[in-house]
């Protein structure tokens, strides 16, 4: 499916052909296969009664695959010790309210329980190990508050902490942003893309295609029929497909800001017939080229130091064969850098590429087409 | 005087744990028709650890002979259903999960009615009712748990029909039993009261609630895991399922200790938790000891107040009630409530 794999020897995490139903049920779930890398994102997409959560909860061994498995750096999750596993991996719920809630801090440290000794209580460096994560998520102001007293989104951000305080490499997000306003979804998915420039691999299910748009490389859209779609977000998520998956007529549209330009999704109506498969070819997003057609493009990169350089970088490296040009001009006095790539290929794949560069955070991108 | 960042109690509230009961009890053990002052109560125990008391024989008689042993069942039974009341609370994830609602206590008891009304002693009693408990819970939990567990009041619901179910059962067993001897022997065991207090019992129901108190103490930070989802406590990385079986059979077999000893008594294990989680949140690393603690300082007060209000014993059940009722509801209201 996803035409520009990057070639590493064992991928993060890796589901082999897993396919699932409940029991006297239907199959929800056939033939997934997705690859995750270490700092990727990755959306799971689809409408209600789709199977995201299952898919997650399958993706975990929480529930069992019926066939098919789920590899974590290329060994099956299923034989893996669960004290190993979940160092490695880390699981935020949907923030519902609990009964017999506990402050914030105490929270996250249940973060650390894989570390802690059955008759023992936390030691100081899990509560430094707490403390940080904490503080590097902002709310380390709530330490102190029982999670029944803060809201939905402060919560949601105290059940992230809680996993991250077991220093994972993968994350998976049942649903981070719904229920949520406005600010504390940004919120929400700020931290997801932040961690994920750190290195962290994230996995969330949203009921947002927009959301996958703006800030997932990587895209696994599920439908009701039990068929799936997993690769590049830009070639998942299309209105073609989210009519096929969703029934819903929805345009693709883009919002230039000062810095960057943001996909963005509007659903323009129930699909008539909603039958798989409609045979309007028409083009990735609204008023661009054809994804074959070769076309020029210009792509202008801001950054405000070179703590995104790697980042930058290792996206026009792996886009080398586009290259045509590059100039790259440190503005030493503002510590900013300006990097100005041209580029000539098929414009699917220049699109590729810059929404990949959409994805870093704390950058100003564009791209300019001929 | 406040808790530690992570729920651990600051060494205030520790001494006050550990020093409480010690004061309750030397008290208590001087309450009775024959009062003793408290200095001559401490004089006899301390001539009891290490020799040497040389005051007037009645005094040692009455203070080791017949109240130590009373006290300490208070201390054991208020200990250990208050901290099996708190376990059942988070296991289920529910304040209103306790040994009585669940059907453990109505279960123990008619374990312990069959025990009787089959002339065991008290060892087969006790056994008895530790099955029978453990029966009861089994039940609730395969009725009340269905599909998630997210229904608060399934669980209580259950535990309702589960526990008038072991009611109508040790109606039953009045009804065949003996009118002449079996009959009170039953029913007065039923109402609950620590008056059959002796060494023997103590030494034969001890171990159990001593050890499972241990057992709570020990394992109180991961207990913090107890309430939490499936998925979440499954993520932990801990082996939850273990963690909740060591749990349930823990708590049951405490449960059914208590009760084997001195039958239903009520109210401790749902009043005693409640006041810990509303003086020190829900962390285990405070409420278990403090559990611990209050449950037994409460057990002594209501005890000596049962048998020295009046010229006759009032059981002890009765008090609890009385007492346990008006009292949580000013907690609640005082404290604005607890998180259901």
């Amino acid at each position: 499916m996803s035409e520009m794999t990057r070639q590493s020897s064992t991928p993060l995490l890796k589901i082999e052909n897993g396919s699932f139903a409940y029991k006297g049920g239907p199959q929800i779930l056939k033939d997934i296969n997705i690859e995750i890398e270490p700092g990727e994102i990755l959306a799971v997409l689809g409408p209600n009664g789709a199977g995201k959560t299952t898919m997650l909860r399958c993706m975990m061994d929480m529930l069992h695959w019926q066939s098919g498995r789920s590899l974590l750096k290329g060994e099956d999750i299923r034989s893996m010790p669960a004290s190993r596993l979940w160092r490695v991996m880390a699981y935020v719920p949907q923030a519902r309210s609990a009964a017999l809630s506990y402050t914030a801090f105490q929270t996250v440290l249940l973060g650390r329980s894989s570390r802690i000794g059955a008759f023992s209580s936390p030691s100081d460096e899990d509560m430094k190990a707490a403390e940080r994560v904490m503080d590097r998520l902002g709310i380390s102001h709530l330490a102190d508050k029982p999670c029944h007293a803060i809201s939905g989104g402060e919560f949601q951000m105290v059940l992230i902490a809680r996993a991250m305080a077991a220093e994972p490499e993968i994350l998976v997000l049942d649903e981070p942003e719904s229920n949520l306003d406005f600010k504390n979804q940004l919120i929400v998915l700020d931290t997801m893309t932040a961690l994920a420039a750190e290195g962290v691999a994230c996995v969330f299910n949203t009921h947002y295609p927009a959301h996958a748009l703006q800030r997932a490389g990587k895209s696994l859209m599920l439908s009701k029929e039990g068929w799936s779609i997993f690769g590049e977000t830009t070639s998942v998520v299309t209105e073609d497909n989210i009519r096929r998956a969703f029934g819903v007529e929805a345009l693709i549209g883009e919002v230039e800001t000062p810095h960057n330009i943001m996909k963005n999704v509007v659903a323009v109506g129930i699909s008539e017939d909603g039958s798989v498969g409609a045979d309007d070819a028409a083009g990735q997003s609204a008023g661009g080229p054809d994804a074959d057609e070769k076309v020029l493009a210009s792509v202008t990169v801001i950054m405000n130091g070179n703590e995104r350089a790697a980042l930058v970088n290792g996206a026009f490296r792996e886009y080398n064969h586009l290259l045509i040009g590059r100039m790259g001009l440190p503005h030493r006095s503002s510590d900013k850098y300006i990097i100005n790539v041209m580029l000539e290929g098929p414009a699917g794949e220049i699109g590729a590429l810059s929404h990949r560069l959409s994805l870093i955070p704390d950058i100003s991108v564009k791209t300019t087409y001929e | 005087m406040s808790q530690r960042r992570d729920g651990r109690l600051g060494a205030a509230w520790i001494v006050i744990l550990i020093v409480l009961p010690f004061i309750a009890a030397v008290i208590a053990l001087g309450i009775g028709r024959m009062p003793i002052a408290p200095g001559e109560v401490f004089a006899v125990l301390r001539g009891a650890v290490s020799g040497g008391y040389s005051g007037s024989e009645l005094v040692q008689k009455t203070v080791m002979q017949l109240r130590l042993p009373r006290v300490l069942l208070a201390i054991l039974v208020g200990a250990g259903l208050s901290v099996s009341g708190c376990a059942f609370q988070s296991l289920f994830a529910n304040p209103l999960a306790t040994p009585d609602t669940l059907g453990v206590a109505s279960g123990a008891a008619f374990g312990a009615a069959l025990g009787i009304l089959l002339g065991f002693d008290l060892i087969g009693i006790q056994v008895l009712g530790l099955c029978m408990g453990g029966f009861a819970v089994t039940l609730t939990w395969l009725a009340g748990s269905g599909k998630d567990r997210g229904g608060l009041s399934y669980i209580v619901l259950s535990g309702i029909m589960i526990g008038s179910l072991f009611s109508a059962l040790i109606s039953f067993i009045k009804f065949v039993a003996d009118a002449e001897s079996q009959l009170p022997a039953i029913t007065y065991w039923l109402m609950g009261g620590l008056d059959k207090a002796n060494y023997r019992t103590l030494s034969l129901g001890a171990p159990v609630i001593i050890a499972g108190v241990i057992l709570f103490i020990l394992i109180r930070w991961r207990m913090n895991l107890l309430p939490l989802s499936d998925d979440e406590a499954k993520a932990s990385g801990v082996d939850i399922r273990l963690l909740r079986a060591v749990t349930v059979v823990a708590a049951t077999a405490v449960t059914a200790s208590c009760v084997s000893m001195c039958g239903q008594v009520g109210w401790v294990g749902l009043l005693i938790p409640h006041m810990c989680r509303m003086l020190f949140g829900n962390n285990h690393l405070s409420i278990v000891p403090a559990s611990v603690s209050f449950g037994a300082v409460f057990m002594i007060i209501v005890d000596t107040m049962a048998r020295s209000i009046s010229a006759a014993e009032i059981p002890v059940s009765i008090l609890t009630a009385i007492i346990g009722a008006p009292f949580f509801i000013v907690l609640m209201r005082r404290s604005g409530g607890w998180r259901v």
